[in-house]
């Protein structure tokens, strides 16, 4: 790359990076390295925004994203998050209904009694 | 005062009996509303458009569960329309902080720590039996290092101190020499203390250290009002209970369960009017049991 090309995408940089030649050539490079690793993870970080809004979306309503997720696969719904999660955000009713939908497919687990420990009980 | 005299009863007896305690009432309602003008401040900072006003009680609450469910709803993270990078929770309000639980023996075991005390370090240059120059430095805490320079007038204790403890001998004192000044300490404080101190700061502190550490966290920290008792000014906006989500209590262990069974038998049968002359152990009831 040179000189020109290396200052057109030290434009923003803080300092000295945007000015010197020597400086800016590698706060580039470091940067170019950033957003290749980054539009690696931007596709993960957007899908756990998705898991969180949708999450907060069922708790609304009483159901945990663990179960919701369940309930779903079980009755082979193939929505994906990122369209789960602008529903939850911009169409509460139908969300509700597909709550609903998993609610039915799966209930949940129904609150697990600890088991008995048998020895000590006689003692009570 | 006036709303103090209505909230009692219309017995005549009890109006003078309020005359005799208005003093330590007053000073009383003086306090609580020292907190209520800390907790109307900063209101304006706040952008207050379409955000709820939630209540939180704290009384019999434990302390850690509590906080983790205020950290959500602060972070706003119960609501669909989350986002990392703007601030959307909502305004939490907690009542009752002096009557929150713990479990176990957190009442005396846990300890708030903190470190007081910067080493404040002075760069010394001796030149032929007395001090030539003290430059000081401070500890480099903020990110700055503060270089005076302070000639033969010193302060004279610090070089009398300074001169006693470098060798004896004029030569060999010649040169530069580091000093520290202050020792860093650490203090702390158990939560019994802090609760009789100030129990909004066990709250405070709980919450605050489970949000995320970024630069939304002291706004966060903004929209937490916390009261030690049950009074607050914000009786006019519009306020929301929060319904705590159900919880499953672990069943107790069995040495304390059998303890508690005796301490019940021993309660019985104080009240049936058997008296022993045995003391039994003594349990503070709300405050050490997981219920």
């Amino acid at each position: 790359m040179n000189k020109k090309e290396v200052f057109k995408l030290a434009k923003g940089f803080r300092g000295r990076a945007k000015n010197c030649i020597r400086i800016a050539r590698e706060r580039v490079e470091k940067a170019l390295q950033y957003s290749y690793r980054d539009r690696r993870n931007k596709k993960r970080d957007m899908r756990s925004l998705w898991i969180e809004r949708i999450n907060a979306g069922t708790r609304l309503h009483g159901v945990n994203y663990g179960n919701f997720m369940h309930g779903l696969m079980t009755e082979n719904i193939q929505l994906n998050r990122k369209v789960l999660s602008e529903l939850s955000m911009h169409e509460p009713y139908s969300f509700k209904a597909l709550v609903d939908v998993s609610h039915n497919a799966f209930p949940g687990n129904k609150k697990v009694v600890p088991p008995k420990k048998e020895g000590l009980s006689i003692l009570v | 005062m006036a709303a103090a005299a209505q909230s009692f009863n219309g017995n005549v007896k009890a109006k003078l009996l309020l005359l005799y305690f208005r003093i330590p009432v007053a000073i009383q309602l003086i306090l609580y509303f020292d907190s209520m003008q800390k907790a109307l401040a900063g209101l304006r900072r706040i952008n207050l458009e379409g955000l709820r006003w939630r209540v939180f009680d704290a009384k019999g609450q434990v302390l850690g569960r509590l906080a983790s469910q205020i950290s959500t709803v602060v972070q706003g993270k119960d609501k669909p329309t989350y986002a990392p990078n703007r601030d959307d929770g909502d305004m939490c309000i907690v009542l009752n902080a002096k009557d929150l639980c713990v479990t176990g023996r957190k009442l005396t075991d846990k300890f708030y720590r903190w470190h007081t005390g910067q080493k404040q370090y002075n760069l010394i240059i001796i030149k032929r039996d007395f001090i030539h120059w003290r430059i000081k430095l401070a500890s480099s805490s903020k990110g700055k290092t503060a270089i005076l320079k302070s000639g033969i007038a010193g302060s004279k204790a610090l070089e009398q101190e300074i001169l006693i403890l470098l060798p004896e001998k004029s030569l060999a004192r010649v040169g530069l020499y580091l000093f520290c000044r202050y020792v860093g300490n650490l203090k702390e404080r158990s939560l019994k203390d802090q609760m009789a101190k100030d129990p909004t700061e066990v709250i405070r502190k709980a919450v605050l250290r489970m949000l995320p550490r970024n630069k939304l966290r002291d706004d966060r920290d903004r929209k937490l009002r916390i009261f030690a008792g049950s009074e607050h000014p914000f009786h006019d906006r519009p306020i929301e209970p929060y319904v705590m989500p159900p919880r499953q209590v672990r069943e107790m262990r069995p040495r304390a369960r059998r303890a508690m069974i005796r301490a019940q038998k021993k309660a019985e049968q104080q009240e049936q009017g058997t008296t022993h002359a045995r003391r039994g152990k003594k349990r503070e009831e709300g405050d050490l049991e997981a219920n």
